[in-house]
């Protein structure tokens, strides 16, 4: 029982915080991101559509496109977000109606190609990318520890990409000069406009990040919870993410705090599901648990949130 | 070799409706101070940031180390050693000292030969050299936020001095400190010119150019009125020169004729925001006709009687009558139509929307009456005529009249705004705090005049300055407050500048 929930718990939290790590490189440029939701489902589209149609034209198993489809979502979160900073940085557009829209245009977008790239492509009827779930591993020996061993059994092999990548963004973040020139941005941008960098390239960058590490969680949505591409990959967590981060505080740590709380709440229902014996038309109160959750940590947790200072402000070079 | 490091020739720069500088040339010799003195609005931050590379001039050249130049942008600048402390403070708050130093010239090291990271701790060290050998006194570790003003001005000293800056320019560098302040600031220049560095000085202060400036260009409305040799020109003749006309201090006014009482406090009692009581017991009584001054050193409780009394902060004692009525429970609104007018000490937070247009200013404490609001919807053409009225009867001057933004505006012009709203609502009771803070001599002069007028029309005037030359030329009556305590009171022409510099620094005998 605790098996399943530490394991349940951790494929649903680790992709929910490489998406909020996105979202923390974008936010803390400057740059409000409500797109993370649109991202992650248009990324997970682009990723499930170049497995099933290199799969099905070439004949290779899709499992074995693992890992290109992976990479591929994340361009594909990468090419999406380009909407949203040239929305945003260049055009000076509103960053919350941008998010919103795309979002939806997203969502909209998405179901419509897939639906049609399936009648003209492969000749089938359906609003669905089949492309399984992904193969399980369990680390040997850490995997017989007592309790915790459950975080090293029946492993996706992406939970281990996302913590690589993880790592990799805290370091940049944190260390390396364009995460002391991305971090200002959100603070002050003239204090880097006058240290003569360009302040709209660094949000840019920010912003591209934001998806692709969006794209990278919505692919892993796929291979996991839904075993397909479909619609139903729309199911709020972009948002979830986004709440995340500012339970973190727009920081990477507490931020894996907040996204492991909302895993394991959302493990941590369907095995309580499990124990009541609630018939299984129960299981969609189940899924508002984390949710829930959510509002309940709002009250607690918003008085000591310091979003960056200039979240949200439109950067214009001319005002004082 | 070259004469001049700095030389601009025959600059001209215009933006739409007004010629910010008019072939203005200035050639500044290596390793002075020289001074550009002008009124608000004279063109000199114009012309600075012409230099700094923030404008491209329409007609002129730019001379730099005897080599014409075209200055593109402020990155562009700092590669010719130019570097600037502006007015408003270019620092990202949650970051230390170093590294808002660094911020775009990082120093990278690699992890394992590899792996880039930026070296922090021997930018720590290089910033915390530095600051020691020009006396900066900044802790290279500190966090922004935390810095006073003063120390945050001296990071900004810092980040030019890191960049190797030879040519430093200070855009009104002493408009935000305290007397204190201000003299270590100049000995900090003056330090920084032992070093070999030359700097340019934007002010309109002539006590301080006075005390460090070799030369001075006088820019008077865009044009350049002549250039200075600081050590053989007064003050005087240099406030003549700016102002354009013979500007005096030493305000003629006649004798007060004190009326009824108009404001009574009695036992006034304020707590802060850390319910800490700040004034503790404070009871004096203003006349009409009479110019109350209470004078102190910033921070002793003077501020919040004024923000008390306005309706700004909550009491946690005491009564406060105006014409008899007791008004402490009022909201602000209902203490400005029992007859209160408010010149707050922070123009641009309470006493303006900068985002507003002037006329849209000028009626914000009127803006729901008749005829501004008709039946609930504001009549812009109203709103405007009246705004048009003030700007012409207070000869507040902006590019675009009416639909001038505020923030567009100078200080001296946003301070005119609001004094103008405010005498117009002909209130009994005026409350002016620090009114003429941040302004150059002719627009300090014009406020110090408005407010006698007030007063001979039978106004009783509350004036809480730090400004001790301010409250000794035009008060009647003076209050000196120390600690949350009302020291002494007493008749203007029974205390010398000497004795209230005394009490103010709670020395009583």
């Amino acid at each position: 029982m605790i098996d399943t929930l530490i394991i349940d718990g951790l494929s649903f939290a680790l992709p929910l915080f490489i998406m909020a790590i996105g979202g923390i490189y974008s936010e803390r440029s400057g740059i409000t991101n409500l797109a993370l939701e649109g991202l992650q489902g248009f990324g997970a589209f682009f990723g499930a559509l170049w497995a099933v149609t290199i799969s099905y034209y070439f004949d290779i198993p899709i499992q074995k496109l693992y890992y290109l489809a992976l990479l591929l979502s994340m361009v594909g979160g990468m090419l999406f977000s380009m909407i949203h900073a040239l929305l945003c940085i260049k055009f000076k557009a509103n960053q919350v109606i941008s998010g919103v829209v795309i979002n939806i245009l997203s969502m909209a977008l998405t179901t419509f190609l897939t639906t049609q790239i399936n009648i003209v492509a492969f000749g089938e009827l359906s609003d669905k990318f089949q492309i399984g779930t992904s193969v399980r591993f369990t680390i040997p020996g850490l995997s017989k520890l007592p309790v915790l061993g459950a975080a090293f059994k029946n492993l996706y092999p992406f939970e281990i990409v996302i913590l690589f990548i993880a790592l990799i963004a805290a370091y940049v973040l944190n260390k390396t000069g364009f995460g002391l020139r991305l971090r200002a941005c959100g603070d002050n941008p003239h204090s880097v406009d006058a240290a003569g960098v360009d302040v709209y390239k660094v949000q840019f960058k920010a912003v591209l990040i934001s998806g692709a590490l969006s794209g990278l969680a919505g692919i892993c949505y796929t291979y996991s919870i839904l075993t397909h591409f479909s619609p139903s990959i729309y199911m709020g967590y972009g948002y979830l993410s986004i709440a995340a981060l500012i339970f973190g505080n727009w920081k990477i740590l507490p931020t894996l705090g907040a996204c492991l709380i909302f895993g394991f709440a959302r493990s941590g229902g369907y095995v309580l599901g499990q124990i009541l014996k609630m018939p299984s038309t129960f299981s969609d109160l189940i899924m508002t648990l984390p949710y829930v959750l959510t509002l309940l940590l709002l009250i607690f947790f918003s008085k000591s949130n310091r979003p960056p200072r200039a979240l949200g402000e439109i950067y214009d070079k001319g005002k004082r | 070799m070259y004469e001049y490091i700095v030389e601009m020739k025959n600059i001209t720069k215009r933006f739409p409706g007004i010629v910010a500088n008019d072939n203005i040339t200035i050639q500044i010799k290596k390793g002075e101070i020289y001074a550009i003195l002008g009124e608000n609005g004279a063109g000199k931050s114009t012309l600075m940031s012409i230099l700094f590379g923030m404008y491209e001039p329409d007609e002129g050249e730019i001379w730099i180390r005897g080599e014409r130049v075209k200055i593109l942008s402020p990155n562009h600048a700092a590669k010719l050693n130019i570097g600037m402390v502006h007015q408003h403070f270019k620092l990202v708050h949650n970051y230390t000292v170093t590294e808002n130093i660094i911020l775009g010239v990082e120093p990278i090291k690699k992890l394992g030969g590899l792996i880039p990271y930026v070296d922090i701790d021997d930018a720590n060290k290089r910033v915390a050299e530095l600051s020691k050998r020009y006396g900066l006194q900044v802790d290279p570790r500190q966090k922004i936020e935390n810095m006073t003003v003063s120390l945050q001005q001296r990071v900004e000293i810092l980040k030019m001095l890191y960049r190797e800056a030879e040519i430093l320019i200070f855009d009104e560098p002493t408009a935000l400190l305290t007397p204190q302040e201000t003299d270590y600031l100049l000995d900090i220049i003056e330090e920084l010119r032992r070093g070999g560095k030359t700097i340019i000085l934007i002010s309109h202060k002539l006590e301080e150019i006075k005390r460090v400036a070799d030369r001075c260009a006088i820019l008077r409305k865009g044009k350049l009125i002549e250039v200075l040799d600081v050590k053989e020109t007064s003050t005087k003749t240099m406030a003549n020169l700016m102002v354009g006309r013979e500007v005096s201090l030493d305000i003629d006014k006649k004798p007060a004729q004190f009326g009824h009482v108009v404001l009574e406090v009695e036992d006034l009692r304020v707590k802060n925001q850390d319910k800490v009581e700040v004034v503790k017991g404070v009871s004096f009584k203003v006349h009409s006709g009479e110019i109350f001054a209470i004078a102190g050193v910033a921070g002793n409780g003077q501020v919040e009687i004024a923000d008390a009394i306005a309706g700004l902060t909550d009491i946690s004692g005491g009564t406060i009558k105006l014409n008899g009525v007791d008004i402490s429970k009022y909201s602000i609104r209902e203490r400005t139509i029992e007859g209160i007018s408010y010149i707050p000490e922070d123009r641009q937070s309470y006493g303006l929307i900068l985002d507003f247009t002037l006329a849209e200013n000028l009626a914000l404490k009127d803006y729901y009456k008749e005829p501004f609001c008709q039946k609930g919807f504001l009549n812009k053409e109203v709103i405007d005529e009246y705004g048009k009225k003030l700007i012409e009867k207070y000869d507040i001057r902006s590019s675009l009249g009416v639909d001038t933004q505020v923030r567009q505006m100078s200080g001296g012009n946003q301070q005119k705004a609001i004094v103008a709203r405010e005498i117009e609502l002909d209130s009994p009771l005026m409350i002016f705090v620090q009114p003429t803070r941040g302004l150059d001599i002719g627009a300090i002069e014009n406020i110090r005049k408005m407010i006698i007028e007030e007063r001979d029309k039978g106004k009783a005037i509350l004036l809480v300055s730090l400004e001790l030359d301010e409250i000794m030329s035009i008060a009647d009556t003076i209050a000196i407050i120390y600690n949350g305590e009302i020291q002494k009171v007493s008749p203007a022409e029974e205390l010398t500048t000497k004795e209230v510099g005394e009490y103010m620094m709670g020395v009583t005998a």
